[in-house]
């Protein structure tokens, strides 16, 4: 086991000289990784070791394809993989008997074209992958149901006494560590956990003050009132909503073509607000699905039917078109959008791929995609919106962009209900002063109510509208052969879940409500596994299986099953609480591991697969533009409301057109406003939130990538923002903080890193201070400019040369690396 | 390939660290800012000096083929040019004018703007000319590209799937027409690895027309898809910053920026020790790029080194935006390693008048094109740069108003050049009419397998795991090289 483990190591080593070749690199370590264990448990697991090779190498033409099937051979099930083969020669796999075996045969073939896999094809065996599959065929070649596919039951908790246990969670981490004679790593220190703590449940740092309090009493008390604390914070909906929101490709125009502004964020606003008031993730998928539905069930409460009608704006979130086109052309782009979207949140399930053929590794047919689509055949919608020539502007959206309800703030609608409550007063007024016929009277009634009707279309055209879905008769929907929507000849389907999964029972036509129903249902096996691989990923920077986009056979088996599992189960069982389940983990000892690795865990553990210690990542992109605002102060902490327009360069809608439009930087305090209530331009998205991999939400993105560019490097150290920011901290150091220079440097890193600077780093920073010092000093003009950076008045009173110095410094802490990080 | 793209980048991101402990006897940083500073920006003279950024070879580490081509740059002919008004002369459309088209070729197939109205023939707008040794007959609003016939290959049997602009330019750019695959730029760099030294390798430029409305463009169309975004493209602008939040903040100075970064590289690498953090390595690195991002970007905007002869042939005075300028620009950024350069220009989307825009548009671009050829040419340079001048689909043979051509997808024309191309080679044809391509039909993916083939490298062996599925540009149908435009 140690001499194969050393080659893994030297191989990864031997690549050292590039750079690039990382997804393939990256793999064969993976692969290589799992096989070491695999060989030396001595035991050859279908899932975790047999099914990959398969999945990888043979099933694109012997699997569940069945056009693709080559020589009439599936690979994918025991019976296939054991029938006589067409052209007699045998079995492909006799069980326990590798010679007889043909597939054994053609693998090692000496004659280049009777090996497997086919030499064009661009897939090879390794010799471990060889070994693996012999050992199979020789242990009786057993299949399992694909691992995702498998009823969840929830496992029990492997046992241990370890004091280092605090929950469940624990003993199945635990249990696998000792098996790879790991230790887990020490917890991290007080500092750094409120830090983590902080950033992951609210995506803010603590304040300086609240940190140094837990510091000096961290206890495990301390440590769960912090954790009940931060889950109580407005901040955690907003936190949690980030993720959600790229899910469910939310944004603020319609994407394609001239990409013009839609009225959602009310949905925005439903999101955080359904994570900070804990929505059970059943309901939540009822909600989205099926709002409208919901909302138009008896005995509902209008504040709850108001709520589940934006919900159904999910179904509205999607790209729409506004060029002429043959109407089947859109709207099979709409739908075909939807299923991947629905399939890739709630199933972790590539079934998109089935819009033009059968899945190739997956139990989807074509068949299923288009049933799939017919559950969305009722939503009322366009083909082509805003045709030329017809687009209306409104204060919220360019164009029309189908139903929408207005969503009054509670203010507004305490008015409108008050000048709808005049007003009806005044009508019977009005009425009743007609009969006694006295004209003057009426003349002064009809005025007071032309005033008040204007003054009520003067409130009402400023509420906030949204995309929702309305339901129509449900359009005719057809399978298009090879995707082609021109092609009418396919069969008609009736809405219906994936055959493989069985049917929803439902008198009549099924709706997006059974689907909903179907996808909560606690024989779902998907569901659960999916929403908790995704949950863990934010508090560990990956999933338990890393593909947290394909739980299909393509995917990559979760390195503890189990936990996944019990985690599964416990979700359900809770009934579907998300606070219920991000408390268990953050509570868990694992989660309070220190980042720091040591090098027999980098060596035998480089991508911290068996959680023997924390990660450390990037921070997301709206959560290092918060922390710049939330250190200075700048943040305005206003939860939810329509989106806004931070500074942007000029020019960068340039490209957009029909019609033409600048971008209407906001005024005053939205200028500071949290990162996600950043207008989200399909086409166009803010460069800084972009330059730190935001998606653009034109599809379902499920990850986020963590990159590292010079484009990102300009951003922190020349959007205006950040300048901004450094000279609004910096008012702050000089204010608040000591007169002297260290004092001052220990000042800012307290409140911008949550630490002391250490001795080794005082030089640089003490040795930058003299020189700005000198040249602002000699150059006011510059230090002016400086500091005059950003709609916030300069703070009267201070030096502008000392002023532009501490500027100058804060930006250097705003671009230290530590900075944009959680440990 | 059993990895997502988190690990992936976190694994580069470690063997970036090992590369740069084992190249580096020397701490990082003493190397770090003196090396920085401004050299000669004329980087095809001098031998780049030992940088930090250590150079990178792609994913597929040696290239499958020998590549007959370094670069690429793409001239985006963006709303989709009329072949029949460029490269595919069709006398007997001209006879049909005003004749219905045949019903037998049009039913049951796509249309965009022409929905649900008569279908007539419509002759081509300008004449065309036998031109070169070659005799390829040329549109006579191109004199400048006619003039070097025998130096183009015209590929006149191309074929797109998607008919309005949006999801053609992400078909043609990705081979895909859902939003979030990467693009050809990005997975050339991803393939293949680092070029430039203090630019990105992938760079597009953009300019607008006279002749007719400005087609939106997104920048989907240079996204890196689901690759790292590094392999992005960048957009060079003409105004504001040449690149977004290119220039330091007022008050900061080139002395105080540099003092800034190296202040931040310092106490990246004081963190690097205490916790062991390769990430931090690998963003030192950035910022020593973007700096000299910030100081080399400039120089190469300013065309005041270039001679009075070489802009006059261009038709242009400077870096004003236009398609001119950005012929010139991409010669300065080919020069300097640049490996994927896209000239767009979005002015072609000519549904009525298309006479008149056709003469403007032509002229716009035919000089420019010409001289960027030329000039390559001259400079020993064309041999390894291929040159792709098209659009993302064709227009209709059909009139549209009675002035103008509707988007049109089954049969269009592509030009090719340079790097590896037969000039003077032509591909394929479409029927009579200029509607359908009828011979040698050339899909857009058969452009992509033969792009990235004269890079050096097979289509099918440059994938990436992304959603269950090993993803190629060119997709899962079956995929040619256009074996005979080759030299």
């Amino acid at each position: 086991m140690v001499s194969l483990r050393r080659r893994v190591c030297a191989h990864h080593a031997s690549q050292g000289g590039t750079e690039f070749g990382p997804l393939l690199r990256a793999t064969a370590v993976f692969c290589a990784l799992t096989t070491t264990l695999a060989v030396a448990a001595e035991k050859v697991d279908f899932d975790r070791d047999v099914r990959p090779i398969l999945a990888n190498k043979c099933y694109s033409c012997h699997g569940p394809d069945a056009k693709a099937r080559q020589a009439g051979l599936r690979l994918d099930s025991f019976t296939g993989a054991t029938a006589d083969l067409e052209s007699g020669q045998g079995k492909a796999v006799v069980p326990g008997k590798l010679k007889s075996s043909v597939l054994w045969q053609r693998i090692v073939a000496k004659d280049e074209g009777e090996r497997m896999p086919p030499i064009d094809s661009n897939r090879k065996l390794t010799a471990q992958e060889k070994t693996l599959l012999q050992r199979w065929i020789e242990n009786g070649a057993r299949y399992q149901q694909h691992w995702a596919y498998r009823p969840i039951r929830r496992p029990t908790p492997p046992r241990s006494d370890s004091n280092w246990i605090r929950n469940p969670i624990d003993q199945f981490i635990h249990r696998r560590l000792e098996e790879e004679q790991l230790s887990p790593a020490p917890f991290a220190s007080a500092r750094t956990l409120i830090r983590r703590l902080s950033f992951d449940l609210t995506g803010l740092p603590p304040s300086y003050q609240a940190a140094q309090a837990f510091v000096e009493n961290p206890g495990p008390e301390a440590y769960e009132r912090k954790v009940a604390g931060l889950l109580t914070s407005p901040h955690y909906g907003e936190r949690m909503a980030v993720r959600w929101l790229d899910l469910v490709r939310y944004a603020d125009t319609a994407g394609y073509h001239g990409d013009l502004p839609m009225s959602v964020s009310p949905f925005r606003d439903y999101v955080i607000q359904a994570f900070n008031n804990n929505m059970p993730f059943d309901q939540f998928t009822r909600e989205h699905l099926a709002g409208d539905q919901l909302a138009a069930q008896e005995g509902v409460a209008s504040m709850d039917a108001l709520r589940m009608r934006i919900a159904s704006g999910y179904n509205r979130l999607s790209m729409m078109s506004g060029t002429m086109v043959a109407p089947e052309v859109n709207l099979a782009k709409y739908s075909a959008e939807r299923v991947r979207n629905l399939s890739l949140v709630w199933m972790g399930a590539t079934v998109g791929c089935t819009e033009c053929h059968d899945h190739k590794f997956d139990p989807y047919t074509t068949e299923d995609f288009y049933s799939l689509a017919s559950f969305f055949a009722d939503i009322k919608e366009k083909a082509v919106y805003n045709q030329p020539g017809t687009v209306v502007s409104t204060p919220h959206a360019i164009g029309d962009w189908g139903p929408t309800i207005s969503v009054p703030t509670p203010s507004q609608a305490a008015a409108l209900r008050d000048l709808d409550a005049q007003i009806d007063a005044l009508k019977q007024k009005l009425a009743d002063s007609g009969r006694k016929a006295d004209q003057n009277d009426a003349t002064s009634l009809e005025a007071q109510l032309k005033e008040l009707v204007t003054k009520r279309d003067s409130i009402s055209k400023r509420v906030t509208i949204t995309n929702v879905t309305v339901a129509v008769s449900p359009r005719e929907m057809r399978i298009l052969p090879r995707g082609n929507c021109m092609d009418k000849s396919g069969k008609v389907v009736q809405p219906a879940i994936p055959r493989y999964f069985g049917s929803v029972a439902t008198s009549g036509r099924a709706t997006r409500l059974d689907l909903a129903e179907w996808l909560v249902s606690r024989n779902n096996p998907l569901t659960s596994r999916v929403a908790m691989n995704r949950l863990w990923q934010l508090f560990f920077g990956r999933g338990l299986s890393p593909s947290l986009d394909d739980f299909g056979r393509q995917g990559v088996v979760p390195s503890h099953p189990e936990l996944l599992d019990w985690l599964a189960a416990e979700f359900m069982a809770s009934g579907w609480d998300i606070k219920h389940m991000v408390r268990l983990i953050v509570t868990s000892a694992t989660y309070r591991q220190s980042s720091v690795s040591n090098a027999q865990q980098r060596d035998r553990d480089p991508y911290n697969m068996l959680l023997s210690r924390q990660s450390r990542f990037r921070l997301d992109a709206e959560f290092i533009r918060d922390n710049a605002l939330s250190v200075s102060n700048l943040l305005v902490r206003k939860i939810g409301g329509r989106s806004v327009y931070p500074y942007q360069p000029a020019g960068y809608y340039a490209h957009l057109n029909f019609p033409k439009r600048k971008y209407p930087t906001s005024q005053g305090p939205d200028l500071w406003r949290r990162s996600l209530y950043t207008h989200w331009q399909r086409q166009y998205l803010h460069p800084s939130l972009m330059a730190f991999d935001a998606p653009t939400r034109e599809e379902c993105a499920v990850e986020r990538p963590r990159s590292n560019t010079p484009l990102a490097s300009l951003v922190l150290l020349n959007d205006p923002i950040y300048i901004e920011a450094a000279r609004v901290f910096a008012e702050r150091i000089l204010n608040k903080g000591p007169a002297d220079v260290r004092g001052r440097v220990t000042y800012a890193y307290r409140h911008a890193l949550g630490r002391n600077p250490r001795a080794q780093e005082l030089p640089a920073l003490l040795a930058l201070e003299k020189q700005y010092l000198d040249q602002f000093l000699h150059d006011r003009d510059a230090a002016g400019a400086l500091i005059a950076v950003g709609a916030r008045p300069v703070l009267a009173g201070l030096d502008s040369a000392e002023l532009a110095t501490w500027t100058g410094l804060a930006r250097v802490m705003f671009n230290l690396h530590e900075f944009i990080i959680r440990e | 390939m059993l990895h997502s793209n988190n690990d992936a980048i976190r694994d580069q991101t470690r063997v970036l660290r090992r590369s740069f402990l084992r190249q580096s006897t020397v701490s990082v940083g003493a190397i770090a800012l003196g090396t920085m500073l401004p050299g000669p920006s004329t980087a095809a003279a001098a031998e780049p000096p030992e940088s930090s950024v250590p150079s990178t070879t792609g994913a597929i580490g040696c290239p499958h083929f020998v590549p007959k081509a370094k670069r690429v740059i793409h001239l985006y002919m963006a709303g989709g040019p009329s072949h029949l008004e460029t490269f595919d002369y069709k006398p007997k459309l001209a006879e049909l004018h005003g004749q219905p088209m045949p019903e037998s070729l049009t039913k049951g197939q796509q249309l965009s703007q022409l929905l649900g109205q008569p279908l007539k023939c419509f002759a081509p707008q300008w004449p065309f000319k036998r031109c070169g040794e070659s005799g390829q007959w040329i549109n006579s609003r191109f004199p400048h590209l006619a003039a070097l016939t025998d130096e183009l290959c015209v590929v006149r049997s191309m074929q797109t799937e998607q008919i309005n602009h949006d999801p053609a330019h992400t078909f043609f750019n990705t081979g895909n027409p859902f939003p979030g695959r990467p693009s050809i730029g990005a997975w050339l760099n991803y393939g293949l690895g680092n070029s430039a030294r203090d630019l990105p390798d992938f760079v597009v430029l953009t300019s607008v027309g006279k002749g007719g409305q400005a087609q939106p463009i997104a920048s989907r169309q240079w996204s890196a898809g689901f690759l790292p975004s590094r392999f992005q493209g960048v957009e060079f602008r003409s105004k504001g910053d040449q690149v977004l939040y290119l220039g330091s903040p007022p008050g900061i100075n080139r002395k105080r920026q540099s003092q800034a970064i190296e202040t931040i590289g310092q106490l990246d690498r004081l963190y690097q020790e205490s916790h062991d953090n390769p990430e931090t390595i690998s963003r030192i690195a950035q910022y020593e790029l973007a700096y000299r991002m910030q100081m080399s970007v400039p120089g190469l905007m300013d065309f005041s080194d270039e001679p009075r002869h070489t802009l006059d042939t261009y038709g242009t005075q400077g870096a004003d935006g236009s398609f001119a300028s950005n012929c010139l620009l991409a010669r300065r950024m080919a020069e300097r390693g640049v490996r994927f350069i896209q000239v767009y220009h979005r002015a072609w989307d000519h549904h009525g008048g298309i006479k008149k825009a056709m003469e403007i548009t032509a002229k716009e671009v035919d000089q420019a094109s010409a001289a960027l050829i030329a000039d390559l040419k001259s400079r020993g340079m064309l041999e390894d740069t291929l040159i792709l001048f098209g659009g993302e689909f064709g227009r209709s043979p059909m009139s549209q108003g009675g002035s103008g051509r509707d988007h049109h997808i089954l049969g269009y024309s592509y030009a090719l050049c340079g790097g590896g191309i037969r000039g003077g080679a032509s591909r394929g044809a479409t029927d009579e009419f200029g509607y359908r391509a009828v011979d040698k039909i050339t899909h857009i993916r058969d452009l992509h397998t033969t792009i990235l083939y004269l890079m050096g490298i097979d289509h099918r062996r440059l994938s990436v795991k992304f959603q269950g599925l090993d993803v190629r540009l060119t997709g899962v149908e079956k995929a040619h090289v256009l074996k005979d435009i080759l030299a």
